[in-house]
């Protein structure tokens, strides 16, 4: 487990950028979208079937109420023979079956009934009352009165509505035969009647309504084909079924009113049920869960192809937008390769300036560093073929040069020549300055001490013709320099200034700081240079980088040697006028030596 | 940040997407709940008075109506004949008439006064019915100042019906199935003293009810075969000429049946003890015959009413579509009721299966018509019928007449107080 989820974290570490960048999104997109729309969508479901479940709890309501305001009209209907003393008196009667009645009990009877059938509703089909001693009246639709009809032929009701306390009883449908022999169907209300004197039970009224009236209540209700709507009594046995609806088996054991869930025959039934207290029947509403389902799946599909059509399109703005964004990372990694090759010769188009144009730019000057360091490297790889060669070249001892030097010396110490002895002396001094060592960095003092030696040499051979100036600024004397920078260009003024003139010649040496800087000047009072010579030699100073280490002028040289060691911003510049001598100055930073 | 945005948006957008979608169906199903189509069909109410056994082949035709015109839903709603016109008179009274009613031709009157009904000149002109196909004597029935106030339907009079097994046991039944009956009041009595002795003795010679209208019809039909007889106003019809000797000759005759016991007392329902095979004469209107028909085990045959005296006459009346008036009745439903009225005339054939004889003569000629049994009898015998004056109170009148009689057949009074108690009864009532 903990394996494979590394390896999928490894996977997705190594996954390009893009993809990366794409997948998250695509995550973050279709979670969110996809657990709002189940989430929404199960609230809807279970918020709809709620709905629906109180929409139809609040129609069988007022249904039952309507039958029951209905009932109650009934109800009180079969309270008249209270108000009719005579029928009263005539149920409490006892007779014999079939004994006829007088013309004053008919004509009672029947005013009676005819009150009944009158102020009742017209849905009353038939009136029987029912003595306990034998008496009857009954009047069944398109018929006469009959007074044969006695208790306990039909003893089912009788027995519900016996000892009921006068309270009424409700007959489910059921069907009676009038004297033509049509068959009708009818459900009943019976009452039992009691004497207030003696409180014995009188009798009973029966009161047969046209079902029709009830089924045109329910009627009242629309319903969908598969939904069902019907009535059941304190039994459980079915009372009225609405019309042209679909049929679903009764439902037992409900109780009161509420919304429940059944399964029947395999069908997921959403039941609302509420009881009359007047009728004590149970209406019952009956929506098949997958009917409700129906118009919810319309949602559900409406959320997925919406919802799919946004991740859709969110995911193809995703990976554009990360496409977009990582493309100059691209760019920057093909660059890379090609410098990896060694094409320095490139450069990243920065065009924003975010991280990635920084890093961009950052490469760019990278790439452009390289370059030059390259180019460093090449020079001090072939200065120091030089430097190898001419190490080569001096590979004569320089210790028997120094000696044969000392012997000269001695030897014209000895003969008295003061002259060869000074010169020996000095070339001695030179060349060990030059040769031994090999120090990277020496004081200006040691600078200075060369020169002078170099110029007591050349003054002798110039024959004092050289006035040579000094005028150093004293507390310069212990900055480090590199060493053999002075001499090369008093050499030069020599070789330019002095060499081709006649007469004498003056060179001037002054070091001093200025500006943080050291500056070093060689003046001559020589012949100079024309404005084109110096503008073909400052040329060349400026274009150092590219000559190569292979030119052999001294200045060239020395001017190298500054930059590379110190930088681009020092070095050599010249001034000059033609016959009006050379001035030559070397800048480079301070820095006072630790050693002193 | 472009990105996290764009996120954020999407999933705004989702969420707002799902809330719209949860509140759009919400809508949809509470539409479709409270949906409900209601057709442009036309109901129209339709109150009857039938309690004959005649109401079953109504309801059929009523069907049958219904079943051939989609855009005419009629709603049959049946009433005891007892209470009938009570309920009618009240349902116009209080403006929550029918748009339909069957009224008797000898209740018309009461109904025409104050404009009740409609009078029906102007839309059968639109409805295209032609007034001339329909019988002289129905006609007559239902105009009134020469204005027709209703459509009749039929004609239907008291005839005889026999159980032929008791007419077969007594000897009174000849060869072609038809009672043997001598003439005059004595051959009627000798006719119904022979079934009587030759019946078990709780089978009754002739079934009359003891209460209710049946014995004023009978004594309508014979003081009508009375010559000079059948009068019920003076002249000037501010009187009644009730109490007269042909009146009293019928009545006192009409009591001999009950007081020798050839109508048995205390009988509530003759048909049924007719129907029961309990009774070997009946004598009701023509509209028990469909219902007899249905009943298998009953060996019947039906005759005019005997001519006890000098002509033939039986008491008769007629029932009539009339379309009550309301206050704002739509002119589309008084075409629909119209449709309806002609239609059921048309179908007389059907309703002649009840027993009744069809008002639109050329009915009679139908092949229908013919192929049921008796029915010609009936049309022959429809020639010389005694229908009830015409007059507003008539109702009223024959009311009072009921519980005179009631009170003759519980011999609590002679016919000829009978007779007297009525006359004062009625132009006392005339008088107001």
């Amino acid at each position: 487990m903990m394996t494979r989820l590394r390896r999928v974290q490894q996977w997705f570490k190594n996954l390009a950028l893009a993809r990366k960048l794409i997948l998250v999104n695509v995550f973050l997109i279709v979670v969110p979208l996809g657990v709002i729309g189940a989430w929404s969508f199960s609230i809807f479901a279970s918020k709809m079937e709620e709905q629906v479940g109180k929409y139809q709890l609040q129609m069988l309501k007022q249904v039952t109420l309507n039958i029951d305001t209905y009932m109650n009209e009934l109800n009180r209907l079969s309270l008249m023979p209270y108000q009719y003393q005579e029928i009263l008196d005539f149920l409490g009667t006892s007779r014999k079956p079939g004994e006829a009645l007088s013309l004053q009990e008919i004509d009672d009877l029947n005013s009676f009934v005819s009150k009944v059938f009158l102020n009742g509703r017209v849905d009353i089909m038939g009136i029987s009352l029912f003595g306990e001693h034998g008496a009857s009246y009954v009047v069944l639709p398109e018929s006469q009165y009959m007074t044969t009809y006695q208790l306990g032929g039909n003893t089912e009701w009788l027995e519900k509505a016996k000892g009921r306390f006068g309270q009424p009883t409700f007959i489910t449908t059921h069907e009676v035969k009038s004297t033509s022999g049509t068959v009708y169907q009818v459900f009943s209300i019976a009452r039992e009647l009691r004497s207030f004197d003696s409180g014995d039970t009188l009798g009973y009224i029966v009161i047969d309504i046209d079902p029709a009236a009830v089924r045109k209540l329910l009627s009242q209700v629309s319903l969908g084909s598969k939904e069902s709507l019907y009535m059941t009594d304190s039994a459980g046995d079915l009372v009225l079924r609405k019309e042209k609806t679909a049929i679903y088996p009764v439902i037992d054991g409900l109780s009161e009113e509420g919304v429940s869930h059944h399964t029947v025959d395999g069908k997921s039934l959403l039941v609302a049920h509420i009881s009359s207290e007047v009728t004590g029947w149970t209406t019952v509403g009956v929506v098949p869960v997958s009917e409700l389902m129906k118009d919810s799946l319309v949602v559900r599909n409406s959320i997925i192809l919406i919802g799919g059509i946004c991740i859709g399109l969110a995911v193809l703005i995703s990976v554009f937008i990360a496409f977009r964004i990582t493309s100059p990372l691209r760019m920057l990694r093909t660059l890379m390769r090609k410098v990896e090759r060694g094409d320095l010769k490139v450069s990243f188009p920065v065009q924003q300036w975010d991280e990635v144009g920084q890093l961009g730019s950052a490469f760019n000057m990278m790439v452009s560093h390289l370059s030059e360091l390259g180019y460093r490297l090449y020079e001090t790889e072939i200065r120091e073929k030089d430097a190898e060669i001419a190490a080569l070249q001096s590979k004569i001892n320089p210790h028997f040069l120094y000696n044969t030097l000392g012997s000269i010396s001695m030897y014209a110490e000895v003969e008295g020549n003061r002259e060869v002895v000074t010169m020996t002396n000095n070339l001695s001094r030179l060349l060990r300055y030059s040769l031994s060592g090999r120090k990277e960095i020496v004081t200006l003092r040691d600078e200075l001490d060369h020169v002078q030696g170099y110029m007591t040499i050349q003054k002798m051979r110039y024959d004092d013709r050289i006035d040579f100036r000094l005028q150093v600024d004293e507390s310069l004397y212990s900055c480090p320099v590199i060493p053999l920078m002075i001499q090369p260009i008093v050499e030069n003024a020599i070789n330019h200034g002095l060499d081709k003139g006649i007469g004498e010649g003056r060179i001037q040496l002054s070091c001093y700081q200025e500006l943080g800087m050291l500056m070093i000047v060689v003046e001559d009072d020589g012949i100079g240079m024309t404005s084109e010579q110096l503008g073909a030699m400052r040329q060349r100073l400026d274009k150092i980088h590219d000559l190569g280490g292979t030119s052999g002028n001294g200045l060239m040289n020395v001017h190298r040697r500054i930059r590379l060691h110190y930088g681009e911003q020092y070095g050599l510049q010249l001034e000059s006028m033609p016959f009006q001598g050379l001035k030559v100055i070397l800048t480079m930073p301070i820095a006072y030596s630790m050693t002193g | 940040m472009r990105s996290l945005s764009f996120r954020s948006f999407v999933i705004l957008t989702g969420i707002a997407a799902s809330l719209t979608l949860t509140g759009c169906s919400q809508q949809h199903i509470e539409a479709a709940v409270t949906a409900d189509p209601k057709g442009s069909t036309i109901q129209l109410n339709y109150w009857t008075p039938f309690s004959g056994g005649d109401n079953l082949f109504m309801t059929e035709m009523v069907d049958q109506f219904n079943q051939e015109h989609e855009d005419i839903q009629v709603i049959q709603m049946n009433s005891r004949l007892d209470d009938y016109y009570s309920r009618l008179r009240t349902a116009i009274l209080s403006g929550n008439a029918p748009d339909v009613a069957i009224i008797h031709a000898s209740s018309l009157p009461q109904f025409v006064q104050n404009g009740y009904i409609e009078d029906l000149s102007g839309p059968a002109k639109e409805a295209g019915l032609d007034w001339n196909v329909y019988n002289k004597a129905g006609m007559k029935a239902v105009s009134f100042q020469g204005k027709p106030y209703a459509v009749p339907m039929d004609t239907h009079m008291l005839v005889m019906y026999y159980n032929k097994t008791f007419l077969e046991q007594a000897g009174v039944l000849d060869e072609n199935g038809k009672p043997v009956l001598e003439a005059g009041e004595a051959g009627f009595t000798h006719f119904l003293k022979q079934i009587k002795q030759a019946v078990p003795s709780d089978v009754a010679p002739l079934a009359q009810p003891s209460t209710r209208i049946d014995s004023v019809w009978l004594w309508w039909s014979l003081y009508n075969q009375i010559q000079g007889g059948g009068k019920f106003y003076r002249e000037d019809g501010t009187q009644t000429v009730l109490n007269n000797p042909a009146a009293l000759k019928a009545l006192n005759y009409v009591d001999s049946l009950y007081k020798n016991k050839l109508i048995p007392p205390n009988i509530p329902d003759a048909f049924k003890l007719f129907n029961e095979g309990k009774a070997a004469v009946l004598i009701t209107g023509v509209w028990a015959t469909g219902a007899l028909e249905k009943n298998e085990q009953l060996s019947f045959g039906v005759v005019p009413l005997p001519t006890i005296y000098d002509k033939p006459a039986a008491w008769a009346d007629s029932h009539t579509l009339a379309i009550p008036s309301q206050h704002d009745m739509p002119q589309e439903k008084r075409e629909a009721a119209m449709i309806f009225m002609k239609w059921l005339a048309e179908h007389g054939a059907k309703w002649a299966e009840a027993g009744h004889i069809p008002s639109i003569s050329a009915v009679m000629d139908t092949e229908a018509f013919q192929s049921l049994d008796y029915r010609s009898d009936y049309a022959a015998a429809a020639n010389s019928v005694a229908f009830w004056p015409k007059h507003t109170k008539q109702h009223s009148f024959i009311e009072d007449i009921i519980r005179q009689f009631e009170k003759m057949i519980y011999d609590q009074q002679s016919p000829e107080q009978a007779l007297q108690a009525t006359e004062k009864q009625i132009n006392q009532e005339l008088s107001k």
